[in-house]
């Protein structure tokens, strides 16, 4: 098998290899002052390659048997999901201090309108005049700590890997390692659900594929419906208007729900870290991969997330309906104020259950670590 | 013994120390709570299509508003649930990082490192606890509102005057609550920083002992 080394294109790509493993990463300055610049992205396996290709993080790289060439590459647009080689394991979480310092200003946005609210309280002139653009500033700081919150899970994403790294390097010092036996694949029972037995590191699940694909979207689009959402507010305390009301209460909820979504892939993706990882860790020592099924916490997390969207769709849906008028406005919007909190509530039940499925997986590989350690295999 | 390596401080034992008292009570809490929740959730959403259909064929005024109350008082009871069922489950991932990496040092029969709790592991249950005061507070007034209203002691204009206060009590308690999740989360990526660390020091910690 190969030992370690690397090649590159003219195109600045990097292909580099340790063991079996092959590694992409896009690189920039002239040949003696190499710099990484793009996420290393494990590409795959030379076993696995015999001339076929792998797609990962918009990166496409073709690994042929005897020579490894890069030959099809697109560029990598997404923030990355996996740390670069410029990422050092020892050191703070840069996107964790970004996420507080947002998370801060979110909190002040909503201080703002709560003192805003309660000059107004008995004043009922002033009311109208204010209570609609405290009402948009409020949920623009609710946005924008949610928004915090997805740039501090991305930070975990990272971290985690960083720690699935440090396992890589240290586990195969840690423990003594049974000679390879065939691995008998299957199913076993374990404290924490069903899990499978193979060879190799499972798949990737097309929820997790979906998770890591849409957590960016949602957060850019939950953010700016808020953000837009907030401008109409003024309109409304401008005008008093009822489409403007209507526009701002379905439009920044609608984006408060696609902000919750956007943390919601976020957990997905943080448990393809953690079930990818831990696969990698095990097919890489030559023992027994164990991986859990998919928990029925997590089943159920995704049944919220999706049900919870839907309803801050139809909420949205509903407050167009009142904006074009035809419909009993005051029973609508009677009823739309609770339904445009239930999705949202719906989501964060689900986010619990995402929370949850993640303590049970951290315990699982945890459990599996100690047994490797102890067993060998 | 607490010592220091990096920016990190962290405990010295030769025992796993487990899960210490935040994270036992989110081991515990977490369903409970998440099942308030829904059943908050559900609670508010019934008696809003119940006030809906009484605001479209012309209900008293006086049971409108009380309501009101009673929608918003039942929806946050729902709130405060689900952001303390999040916060449990938080507390609960700490706790498993906390405990497994206690028993994965135990194992290899050398120091065991625990990190010691950060300061934004403290502010998370400051903040958390203050929130969901916050929330609470206002729903009890809520819930007195709306029992002050169908009985005619409370005005419908008082009402109206009570909710506008509520709400900006409320938001501000949302608003503390997502924050202390943040914190929450943050801490997680000082454990997992750690971890790698630690992990990375193993092998040598065996080498030499």
């Amino acid at each position: 098998m190969m030992s370690e080394g690397f090649c590159s294109n003219s195109a600045g790509w990097v292909l580099a290899w340790s063991g079996n493993f092959v590694r992409a990463v896009v690189v920039a300055g002239g040949s003696g002052r190499r710099r990484p610049v793009g996420p290393t992205v494990d590409v795959c396996r030379l076993a696995d390659t015999s001339g076929v290709g792998a797609v990962e993080g918009g990166l496409q790289v073709v690994v042929r048997p005897s020579i490894q060439e890069v030959t099809t590459m697109a560029t990598i647009i997404h923030p990355r999901v996996r740390p670069s080689a410029m990422d050092d394991y020892r050191a703070p979480s840069r996107p964790r201090t970004i996420g507080l310092a947002i998370a801060v200003v979110g909190l002040v946005l909503t201080a703002v309108a709560f003192v805003a609210n309660l000059v107004v309280t008995g004043d009922v002139a002033g009311r109208e005049a204010t209570l609609p653009w405290s009402f948009g500033l409020t949920t623009l700081g609710f946005g924008t700590i949610k928004l915090a919150i997805g740039v501090i899970l991305w930070g975990i994403i990272i971290k985690l890997w960083l720690r699935v790294d440090a396992i890589k390097e240290a586990l195969p010092r840690l423990a003594v390692l049974d000679p390879a036996k065939p691995v008998e694949s299957g199913t076993i029972a374990t404290p924490y659900g069903k899990a499978t037995v193979s060879s190799q590191a499972p798949s990737e699940l097309a929820i997790h594929r979906m998770a890591k694909s849409m957590w960016r979207p949602m957060l850019a689009m939950g953010i700016m419906a808020v953000a837009i959402g907030f401008l109409t507010s003024l309109t409304w305390a401008d005008t008093g208007s009822l489409t403007a009301s209507a526009w701002t209460q379905g439009l920044q909820f609608l984006g408060e729900g696609m902000l919750l979504a956007g943390v919601s892939f976020l957990l997905g993706t943080i448990l393809w870290s953690i079930r990818t990882g831990g696969g990698e860790v095990q097919q890489g020592l030559g023992v027994a991969v164990k991986t859990l099924k998919m928990p029925n916490t997590a089943k159920l997390f995704v049944a919220f997330m999706m049900l919870g969207l839907m309803t801050s769709v139809a909420q949205f849906v509903g407050y167009l309906v009142v904006a074009a008028g035809g419909v009993n406005t005051a029973a609508w919007l009677a009823f739309l104020g609770p339904l445009r909190e239930l999705g949202l509530a719906l989501i964060l039940a689900g986010i619990t259950l995402a929370l949850v499925t993640i303590g049970n997986v951290l315990r699982f590989q945890f459990d599996r670590i100690i047994e490797i350690i102890k067993t060998g295999k | 013994m607490t010592t220091t390596t990096h920016d990190l401080d962290f405990e010295v034992s030769t025992k796993n120390p487990g899960f210490n008292l935040p994270q036992r009570l989110g081991r515990k809490l977490w369903a409970p709570m998440w099942l308030m929740a829904l059943m908050g959730f559900a609670a508010g959403i019934i008696t809003a299509g119940i006030r809906a259909n009484g605001v479209a064929t012309g209900g008293a005024e006086t049971t409108l508003a009380a309501q009101g109350h009673l929608v918003t008082g039942f929806m946050f009871i729902g709130f405060a649930a689900v952001f303390a069922a999040i916060s449990f489950a938080i507390a609960r991932i700490l706790g498993v990082f906390r405990d497994g990496g206690g028993r994965v040092q135990e194992t290899l029969g050398v120091e065991v490192h625990t990190l010691k709790m950060p300061t934004t592991a403290k502010a998370f249950i400051g903040l958390m606890m203050m929130a969901m005061m916050a929330i609470l507070i206002a729903v009890i007034v809520h819930l007195v509102t709306a029992a002050g209203t169908a009985a005619g002691t409370i005005t419908v204009a008082d009402a109206a005057t009570t909710a506008i206060a509520l709400e900006a009590i409320r938001r501000l308690g949302v608003a503390t609550y997502l924050v202390a999740i943040a914190l929450g989360l943050a801490t997680i990526t000082d454990v997992l920083r750690f971890q790698a660390i630690r992990l990375r020091e193993l092998p040598r910690s065996i080498a030499g002992s």
